[in-house]
């Protein structure tokens, strides 16, 4: 009885793993790229070069169409839950007949031999480890309290008189249900394939034994792939997001090499399928630029941008030195979530802001006819700005630099509340310039090393042409894995 | 709920209910439509460049030494980073949209040598972008200007903005006189419900006809009509029916005119900017003529040249007008200049 139904069951053919959330980047069609000379506008200014001399303020956004949703969907929760009734399902963890949990599993100690070995403990010990990592990863004690506290919201009777805010709660809390049964869903399915082998041995049924043994060895790959997937399972990680990117001191050199940081990240957002686009920009006067906003939009956009926050340096000969003498200069990077949820969002008062015509001078009206129409909006109260040259309206101007105060007060907003929550990202005024978070040397040597996670690149034209994942990934799995476990 | 839509960004240029395929080319409203849609016939060059069909190409490399030439035309006469914005929009309404990945020919909108000659006349003479490429992009709206038509100013903008704050603004008639390109009757006209109207008066033919064929883009042929004649000559049969009247009239003083910026004086048309001796001529025939044209509790705003000019008109309402107007207002630009002057019929 029980046999033909777990035979059953193990013939069901299993949902195909979801592509792994990190497509290998495609190599960049374009080949200009942005090494300190090598200026180089595309036609359609598809690509961006920040220009060393004469043609600084040529760079233009790459107009990579829209933002592709990138496969990277939350890949835990197949499906939403809504109902209450399933979170008393997760306080009983699945259980093999002899009573094996997936803790109890990590707790044999079993050793974990190569994927290629035959040996269903050791496919086991693996995936119930990647389990405990994936539930570390998800802040699984966290996310139970959350699915309580949004599920007592949803059985309030008064909940659907605000339909946006049921709206907003009731997907959230499918979302986190997803994730839960998910991970459920996937010890039940390790806790079964380890019944059913123990079952063929007793029965001598080879092909059963062999079917199942290969079951175990898809799901330990599966399970390695859901590891990376938790990394994005942070509050506003599915947000888009701006990223600033500062010049730190000593002029030419340090400006030149803030243009060369934030052209690595537009070339990381193209090959990523994320929308970028050029919200605000002081160039330098001689080359590079001052300080600079983008706006990168796709799906997980901040979840891996926010591993670039910090302070970055750059060691070469610099070609504004003409003594060619070894120079040091810094860039800071800021990243801030432009949040979907609007619970956290700061409210902001129409009448605290003063809405200047950024460079104004002049008669202005019908005197003058100019396509310059940049809008600079103060929020009075915090003293924070934000500007938009980039738009061919003023209107627009206005929106963009609107959509840029936003975020700047929600990531304060955020700050505020940074006792409850731990993502808390800085801002580029709280970035202090001890704070380095990599090195990238051009000269004597070549390398770029991630000071966090000791992380090295040996090529780093490849890395500032934005393939930067491997540093992203490697800091997210690290700062994840390094947070004490809360579940 | 009102129908005001918040129009993101992209929609400005995508989602407007453009038919850019059968929006005909400004001349031809006056002509005969011409089926043949032969880029090298002269009506079509009149077409803004962003709708003009993707009738050409030119390899890549080709592209880029125009954009290249044409950065260091730019930076060899003027030191103005706008240029060079400007250029990069140039060739953003000359090309497709969607980037040609792997391949070395961009679909173009007009011949390469045009392009070439486009920037020549803007560097050389000065010729205002917005007629380079046949647009200007003015809120949310992306409007056919040409020369012989005023190109909207940001400014103006805000005049939208501050018929949107009227109680009932939604339902009712309004004018906008002096239309030019139509921007403001455009913008106003967005807004309104099915009951409400915008008439859009101009003088100029030229003006009248680029007008129509923005209102004709933007879907509002019910909500928006354009009447040619002079202020409110052509309004008389919806006097003192008005809910408003908005207006950017000509408001430069006769004298200061040849020394403006050449981009202004030599290419726009006089008619919308020279505001008589000392500038007040139209705006001050408005104010007269609104006391009647508007109904009771009707709103306005006009645009002046700013500061002195809106005190005066301020003041003159106040004081001189007071028994027709009531609750005047000067209201500032982005600039701080105090650029509007609003009230309403007693």
């Amino acid at each position: 009885m029980v046999f033909s139904l777990l035979l059953k069951r193990s013939k069901t053919p299993k949902p195909l793993p979801l592509p792994l959330p990190l497509p290998l980047p495609t190599r960049n069609p374009n080949p200009l790229r942005a090494s300190p000379r090598s200026t180089a506008t595309s036609p359609l200014g598809l690509s961006i070069a920040y220009g060393a001399g004469a043609l600084s303020g040529t760079w233009r956004p790459s107009r990579c169409g829209e933002a592709s949703r990138s496969s990277i969907a939350p890949l835990l929760g197949l499906r939403s839950f809504s109902s209450p009734a399933t979170t008393a399902a997760i306080a009983e963890p699945p259980r093999t007949c002899d009573g094996l949990t997936v803790d109890a599993i990590v707790g044999k100690g079993w050793t974990i031999l190569d994927e290629g070995e035959s040996d269903w403990r050791s496919h086991a010990a693996a995936i119930a480890q990647s389990v405990q990592v994936i539930k570390k990863r998800l802040q699984w004690g966290r996310m139970i309290d959350k699915s309580m506290q949004l599920s007592a919201i949803l059985n309030k009777s008064d909940l659907w008189d605000d339909p946006d805010y049921a709206g907003r709660i009731s997907r959230e809390h499918g979302e986190i249900m997803g994730k839960i049964k998910g991970v459920n869903q996937f010890e039940q399915e390790l806790v079964e394939h380890i019944d059913l082998l123990k079952l063929a041995r007793e029965e001598n049924d080879n092909e059963l034994e062999a079917e199942s043994m290969r079951a175990l060895l898809e799901m330990r790959r599966k399970a390695k792939e859901k590891e990376l997937e938790a990394i994005l399972s942070g509050d506003n990680d599915s947000c888009s997001c701006f990223i600033e990117v500062q010049a730190g001191a000593g002029g030419t050199e340090s400006m030149d090499w803030a243009a060369m940081v934030m052209n690595m990240y537009m070339m990381w957002a193209q090959r990523r399928g994320f929308a970028v686009t050029v919200v605000e920009e002081m160039p330098g006067e001689i080359a590079g630029i001052k300080r600079a906003t983008i706006k990168v939009h796709g799906e997980y956009a901040f979840g891996y941008a926010k591993a670039e926050v910090g302070v970055h340096r750059l060691v070469r000969i610099s070609p504004f030195d003409s003594g060619k003498r070894r120079h040091t200069s810094f860039a800071a990077v800021a990243v801030i979530p432009i949040l979907g949820n609007v619970s956290t969002k700061y409210q902001i008062k129409e009448s605290d802001l003063r809405i200047e015509r950024f460079r104004a001078g002049g008669a202005g009206g019908q005197h003058v006819n100019t396509t310059e129409s940049a809008v600079r909006i103060v929020h009075i109260p915090t003293g924070i700005s934000a500007t938009c040259q980039n738009e061919r309206s003023q209107h627009q101007n206005k929106a963009s630099a609107m959509a840029v105060l936003q975020s700047r007060l929600d990531q304060l907003e955020i700050a505020r509340q940074a006792q409850m929550n731990a993502e808390h990202t800085q801002s580029l005024s709280e970035i202090s310039w001890g704070n380095q978070i990599r090195s990238y040397v051009l000269h004597p040597y070549r390398m770029v090393k991630d000071l966090r996670t000791n992380y090295e690149v040996s090529d780093p034209d490849s890395v500032l042409d934005g393939d930067i994942d491997g540093l992203i990934l490697s800091f997210l799995s690290a700062s994840l894995d390094k947070n004490e476990d809360r579940a | 709920m009102l129908l005001r839509l918040p129009f993101t960004l992209s929609s400005a240029l995508l989602s407007p209910p453009l038919h850019p395929h059968r929006s005909k080319p400004f001349s031809s409203l006056s002509s005969s439509p011409n089926p043949n849609p032969n880029p090298n016939h002269s009506s079509n060059t009149t077409l803004p460049l962003f709708l003009r069909p993707l009738s050409y190409s030119a390899p890549v490399s080709s592209l880029l030494s125009f954009r290249l030439w044409a950065e260091s035309l730019a930076l060899s006469s003027v030191d103005d980073p706008h240029l060079l914005r400007e250029l990069s929009w140039l060739i953003d309404d000359a090309s497709a949209h969607k980037h040609p990945r792997n391949d070395s020919l961009v679909p173009l909108r007009a011949e390469l040598h045009e392009l070439y000659e486009l920037w020549r006349e803007r560097i050389e003479k000065r010729r205002p972008f917005q007629y380079l490429v046949g647009c200007e992009h003015w809120r949310d709206l992306v409007l056919g200007v040409r020369e012989g038509v005023l190109i909207p100013r940001p400014e103006t903008e805000m005049v939208v903005d501050l018929v949107g704050e009227v109680e009932g603004f939604e339902r009712g008639w309004w004018a906008d006189l002096g239309t030019g390109s139509g921007a403001l009757a455009i913008g106003i006209g967005r807004m309104l419900r099915e009951d409400g109207r915008v008439f859009a008066t101009d003088l100029s033919s030229d003006a009248v006809e680029v007008a129509r064929f923005n209102v004709e883009r933007y879907g509002l042929k019910d909500k928006v009509e354009i009447r040619q004649g002079s202020w409110f000559e052509p309004l008389q049969d919806v006097k003192g029916k008005l809910a408003g009247i908005v207006s950017n009239p000509p408001y430069i003083p006769t004298s200061h005119l040849p020394g403006l910026q050449p981009e202004v004086g030599l290419h726009e048309p006089r008619l919308a900017l020279d505001g008589g001796e000392n500038g007040m001529d139209h705006l001050l025939h408005l104010c007269e003529g609104s006391a009647s044209a508007l109904k009771s509790g009707g709103f306005f705003a006009f645009e002046t040249n700013g500061d002195a000019h809106s005190e005066f008109l301020a003041d003159l309402m106040t004081a001189k007008w007071g028994k027709f107007f009531h609750n005047i207002k000067i209201v500032l630009d982005f600039a701080g200049i105090k650029r509007f002057v609003t009230g309403y019929c007693r």
